[in-house]
């Protein structure tokens, strides 16, 4: 069965051991690391969480190639990140570079716009941009292990009506058929002359928004068919389903790893209040 | 005979099947939103949002099924592509909720039935226009005197009270022509929604990845630039975008069913 990140970008983890591993525990693995990032106060302490977030997902099998695609992320907010701890904030601490760009005398005061860089602020910058690794890294373990089947099963086995497990099913699906309803619509307008390779970004942009009527309607259309065959079956939202065809349950490795994530997250909590 | 009010709606599949496509859709257009109009530094903000254009129409037709495909498609949009943690992407997904919730309460608090038929078509296309614009000269003029303003006076005072008068009286005049463009209270309700359901999404999603979550991505100081984008993008999208939606898909959703008369079924 396809994992998110599969179904998205075509990635996915590849180790049968850890994709055999209780949906809880693969959901606590990446919660647990992110959560601890909560409790980080310097560069340092960062780093162990990367390294550990890193096993996870050579552990799994996920590729790190797959970090190529949040580049354009990691660039984007690296450089907001520094940009506003050189720009506009001014920490304390022992001054880099000082050098003042802009200089307005208002009523009250002098207003200044500088570019004022201490070791504190580069500190703070190198602390969000190993966060963003974190983040990056924990997204990617859970996406990467977490399967639609999952979701479904995890779902069921906690006993919400089917309403809830076909829901999570049905929107993994819509991506999919959102995408082939949107190549249908745009062969349909390529069919009446537009000529898509020739037209300007903006007319192209406002031509996709009008789009979106043709597929809202395929989209309802799409919805009662469904609705109908799932009435035809009789059954309905509420229904709790008795039975399962697969019943996960929790293996001693679920166990270690839980108990070892919980040791990660406690230890860091109380790395803070020291 | 027994009387409509009398009647008890029960939640359908035809609901959860369209809120769960919905979502699908709020997704991809987020994800293809903020990849191509993206707020620099802040994944998952657009200045451009589209798939606000999905969900809070949905509020409006379906209740609180448009404010959950918010939310669940912000909360994936947070995992991916943007790269939030689950945690941060749990609370971050709140400002989508919001954003589709404000429209549900007011049209369900004041009991209007959504009619968005359009009685003079060229106040239809002018008044959103006069609403953004004065609405985000509203804001630009209250962020230059709450950062700057208030504590160095002149001359970010005086740009404060330029930017707030012309903003106000281009939004008035907006707010106006939208009374004149159909049903009054449709309209004015509508309006409302944008304006408010922009400003508190805004206000969430910008403070939940700079001020408060676990911990925010983004520097404290981030505030500021986020809260306009996003606020601006909003509002550019919900009352272009999604009004066209509106005009187009309220009689269709009336006429299949879909259209929720309470806040679930």
């Amino acid at each position: 069965m396809p994992t998110v990140l599969k179904e998205l970008v075509g990635i996915e983890a590849v180790s049968k051991w850890y994709m055999s591993l209780h949906v809880v525990t693969k959901i606590f693995i990446p919660f647990s690391i992110s959560l601890s990032i909560l409790f980080t106060k310097d560069p340092i302490s960062v780093i162990p969480l990367i390294l550990i977030a890193v096993a996870y997902c050579r552990i799994s099998g996920i590729s790190l190639s797959l970090l190529k695609r949040y580049i354009l992320v990691i660039g984007s907010m690296t450089s907001f990140v520094a940009l506003t701890f050189i720009l506009f904030s001014r920490k304390p601490g022992n001054v880099i570079f000082d050098v003042t760009l802009l200089n307005i005398k208002a009523e009250k005061g002098i207003f200044e716009w500088r570019i004022f860089i201490t070791d504190v602020a580069l500190s703070y910058i190198c602390l969000f941009t190993l966060r963003i690794f974190v983040m990056i890294f924990s997204a990617i373990l859970l996406l990467g292990t977490l399967t639609d089947r999952d979701l479904v099963w995890g779902l069921r086995s906690i006993g919400l009506p089917l309403g809830f497990a076909i829901a999570a099913s049905l929107f993994f699906r819509g991506v999919q058929f959102f995408i082939s309803d949107f190549y249908t619509v745009r062969e349909a307008m390529m069919a009446r002359g537009v000529d898509f390779s020739r037209i300007s970004l903006i007319k192209k942009f406002f031509l996709y928004i009008n789009a979106l009527i043709p597929l809202l309607s395929l989209m309802i259309t799409r919805s009662y068919e469904v609705s109908m065959a799932l009435e035809a079956r009789g059954i309905a939202p509420g229904t709790k389903s008795r039975s399962l065809y697969h019943r996960p349950k929790m293996r001693r490795a679920d166990y270690a790893l839980l108990a070892l994530n919980t040791l990660i997250l406690f230890t860091y909590a109380m790395g803070s209040l020291c | 005979m027994t009387s409509k009010k009398s009647v008890k709606r029960k939640v359908t599949w035809l609901q959860i099947v369209t809120f769960a496509f919905a979502t699908s859709i709020s997704y991809v257009l987020g994800v293809v939103s903020s990849l191509i109009f993206p707020v620099l530094g802040a994944p998952g903000v657009s200045a451009l949002y589209v798939a606000a254009a999905i969900y809070v129409p949905l509020g409006v037709w379906m209740g609180l099924w448009g404010a959950l495909a918010g939310y669940f498609s912000c909360l994936f949009l947070g995992l991916y592509p943007s790269g939030y943690s689950i945690v941060q992407s749990l609370v971050w997904a709140f400002a989508d909720f919001f954003e589709a919730l404000i429209p549900v309460l007011i049209f369900k608090i004041f009991r209007i039935n959504p009619d968005f038929s359009i009685k003079r078509p060229k106040a239809a296309k002018l008044f959103p226009i006069l609403i953004s614009l004065g609405a985000v000269l509203l804001l630009l003029g209250i962020a230059v005197q709450v950062v700057w303003g208030a504590t160095l006076g002149e001359p970010f005072t005086s740009f404060y009270v330029y930017s707030v008068y012309i903003g106000t009286a281009l939004a008035g005049l907006g707010i106006i022509l939208g009374l004149f463009t159909g049903d009054p209270k449709t309209w004015a309700a509508y309006i409302a929604s944008v304006i408010l359901a922009s400003l508190i999404s805004g206000l969430w999603g910008a403070a939940t990845l700079t001020l408060y979550n676990f911990p925010p991505p983004l520097p404290a100081e981030a505030f500021w630039p986020v809260f306009v984008g996003w606020v601006i993008g909003d509002l550019i999208v919900l009352s272009v975008i999604a009004t066209a939606l509106l005009v187009a898909l309220t009689p269709v959703f009336k006429r299949t069913g879909l259209y929720v008369e309470s806040w679930w079924a």
